[in-house]
């Protein structure tokens, strides 16, 4: 997934994993940025009666680094406090919630924004109030129109903001990619699965039907760039303070101690697929600017080895991924994918396209404000973003429905190779490379305004 | 008792020099020199005993592992409540290394005869 669950530590610790970050100019207000970092991965809709909250103990940060040295310049934290109406009840609420405020509604959780930029803390707002889950008809009827949309927040400066329960945006194919690699549309070539005899097949989308939790900033464009600067490095993180002790405390755990970062997310799949796992903890630990140190497993991705492996010629076919064996066999490094996820795109290498942000090399989600948003009406956009031929979406930021996964597989598997190196010729089973799935394989659509995620999905219909 | 503001740095002060540490970079020397200055004033108020170092707060602005300064932390969280918890974790008994978390912060000392006073303590 592009970071649900993706390390041995954070995958037992929902409430602070993060699972996604997108950036992207908003579509309906293009002067503005939105900045979303979503959290608690693979929620079932009908996950109750505890239904899925915020940790209250967790610092949860969205960061933007708007000169390029790894470093963040702006921050924004978000803190987390569950009230509880009728503490005597085992309900989440008593009657139809009809509103943010109706006292039906047992488990209420408020937040705060903070930002932080440079010495200047500021608290934007305090005592904010997330929607509830969404649990069906009976309990949230009418959801979007009384409890999302109420949600959205307006802060100081223009900015908006939104915390609570939406549809799971992100779709891949799981139960496939994790069952050793294998595509279904195709599977046929696939080694083990051509041994059973396995048709292709379309893909299935894993994550459909969940929810998640989302952190939504939608921000001024000239209140997150620097003088001449018009590209921005995006992460989130989420941390937890030092020492934690159980025991007289009523259940709750006495936290105490600095925080400490369990969990961080920029570019998605980077942690997931590209860092080994016996690192992957240690890189939810580490911070951007110190990426160098996993640059090695971006510049020799493991994934590229093993495709020829696992989809080799099966007579009488050729070899799929011939021309990237003998790439990786060269061992000359991934420069493409390195300036994709780790730097950005110098200017001169697609023309009138940059996101370089410099040398420094960090994971961050690397947008250029100064590009306009591509309409859905119009003929170049693609879900594929970059390599799609459109420079609105990923890995110029990211937009909600972009195809991540089949742009990271393409790249990897060899397609932005000529980048760095034109004469490279690109397996012609790379164009088709694919999951099997798009924005078409989510059921809740995206919004076409803040914070654009669809409406969640609710316990009473999903599953069905 | 001594509480060596070079080791607390090296813990948790100079964010900046370790791998994965972040924060702004002129705000972290910054906040080094004011580690350093204010570490000898917190020695000479937390010498008497293991009361004395619980009731002691460094003056100086703590770093945590996000890389703010904690008393930047928002709703409350860097400043001690009344009643807190003060948690001793025993690093090494043989040297007397150890952490003291409170709020948000974390102070490193050392100080072999108390170190043995809690293990024994713990027995």
């Amino acid at each position: 997934m592009s970071s649900h669950r993706e390390a041995p530590e954070i995958s037992k610790d929902p409430v602070a994993d993060s699972t996604d970050v997108y950036a992207f100019i908003s579509p309906d207000q293009p002067s503005t940025v939105t900045l979303i970092a979503n959290y608690i991965p693979l929620q079932g809709p009908a996950g109750g009666p505890n239904f899925y909250e915020f940790g209250d103990d967790v610092l949860y940060e969205i960061h933007v680094d708007n000169n390029g040295d790894g470093y963040a310049d702006i921050t924004y934290q978000f803190r987390f406090t569950t009230k509880l109406e009728t503490p005597s009840s085992f309900l989440y609420n008593t009657g139809p919630i009809s509103s943010l405020s109706d006292s039906t509604w047992n488990s209420k959780q408020f937040y705060s924004v903070t930002r932080i930029k440079g010495f200047d803390t500021r608290v934007l707002g305090t005592g904010l109030a997330c929607p509830p889950c969404n649990i069906g008809p009976l309990s949230t009827p009418h959801y979007e129109a009384k409890l999302g949309k109420p949600a959205v927040q307006s802060l100081p400066g223009g900015i908006q903001v939104f915390a609570g329960q939406r549809a799971e945006e992100f779709y891949v194919d799981l139960g496939s990619i994790f069952d050793l690699a294998d595509l279904r549309p195709l599977q046929s070539a696939n080694v083990f699965a051509h041994a059973l005899g396995l048709p292709n097949q379309p893909g299935v989308n894993a994550t459909n039907h969940l929810n998640v939790h989302s952190i939504a900033l939608q921000v001024p464009i000239s209140q997150l760039v620097s003088n001449g600067r018009p590209t921005i490095g995006v992460w989130t993180s989420a941390s937890r303070q030092t020492v934690s002790v159980r025991g007289d405390t009523g259940g709750h755990p006495v936290a105490s101690g600095p925080w400490k970062q369990v969990s961080r997310l920029g570019n998605p799949l980077f942690n997931e697929v590209l860092v080994p796992l016996g690192k992957k903890d240690y890189w939810n630990t580490q911070q951007p600017v110190h990426d160098k140190q996993f640059a090695s497993y971006v510049a020799h991705p493991e994934l590229a080895a093993l495709l020829p492996v696992i989809y080799p010629a099966i007579p009488p076919g050729k070899a799929p991924f011939a021309h990237l064996a003998a790439l990786v066999k060269a061992g000359k490094p991934r420069t493409d994918l390195e300036a994709i996820l780790l730097t950005g795109i110098p200017a001169g290498i697609i023309p009138g396209f940059t996101n370089y942000t410099g040398p420094v090399q960090a994971d961050l989600v690397r947008l250029n404000t100064s590009i306009p948003p591509t309409p859905k009406s119009s003929p170049k956009y693609s879900t594929l973003g970059l390599i799609g031929g459109d420079a609105g979406g990923f890995p110029n930021g990211r937009r909600v429905e972009d195809d991540v996964v089949t742009i990271e597989l393409r790249a990897i598997a060899g397609a932005t190779y000529p980048l760095v190196s034109p004469g490279y010729q690109v397996d012609a089973v790379v164009s088709v490379l694919s999951d099997g799935l798009t924005g078409k394989s989510v059921t809740s659509k995206p919004l076409a305004t803040f914070p654009y995620l669809g409406v969640p999905y609710d316990g009473y219909h999903h599953p069905s | 008792m001594t509480i060596s503001g070079h080791q607390d740095m090296a813990a948790d002060g100079e964010l900046g020099s370790l791998p994965g540490q972040w924060q702004p970079r002129l705000s972290r020397r910054s906040a080094l020199r004011t580690a350093v200055t204010t570490g000898v004033a917190v020695t000479a108020l937390a010498a008497a005993s293991a009361p004395a170092l619980a009731a002691a707060r460094p003056a100086r602005a703590d770093r945590d592992d996000t890389g703010h300064d904690v008393a930047a932390h928002d709703a409350g969280s860097a400043e001690a409540a009344p009643g807190e918890p003060v948690i001793a974790h025993v690093r090494d008994a043989r040297t007397g290394e150890i952490d003291v978390f409170r709020g948000t912060s974390r102070v490193r000392v050392r100080d072999p005869a108390l170190a043995a006073l809690l293990v024994r303590a713990s027995r």
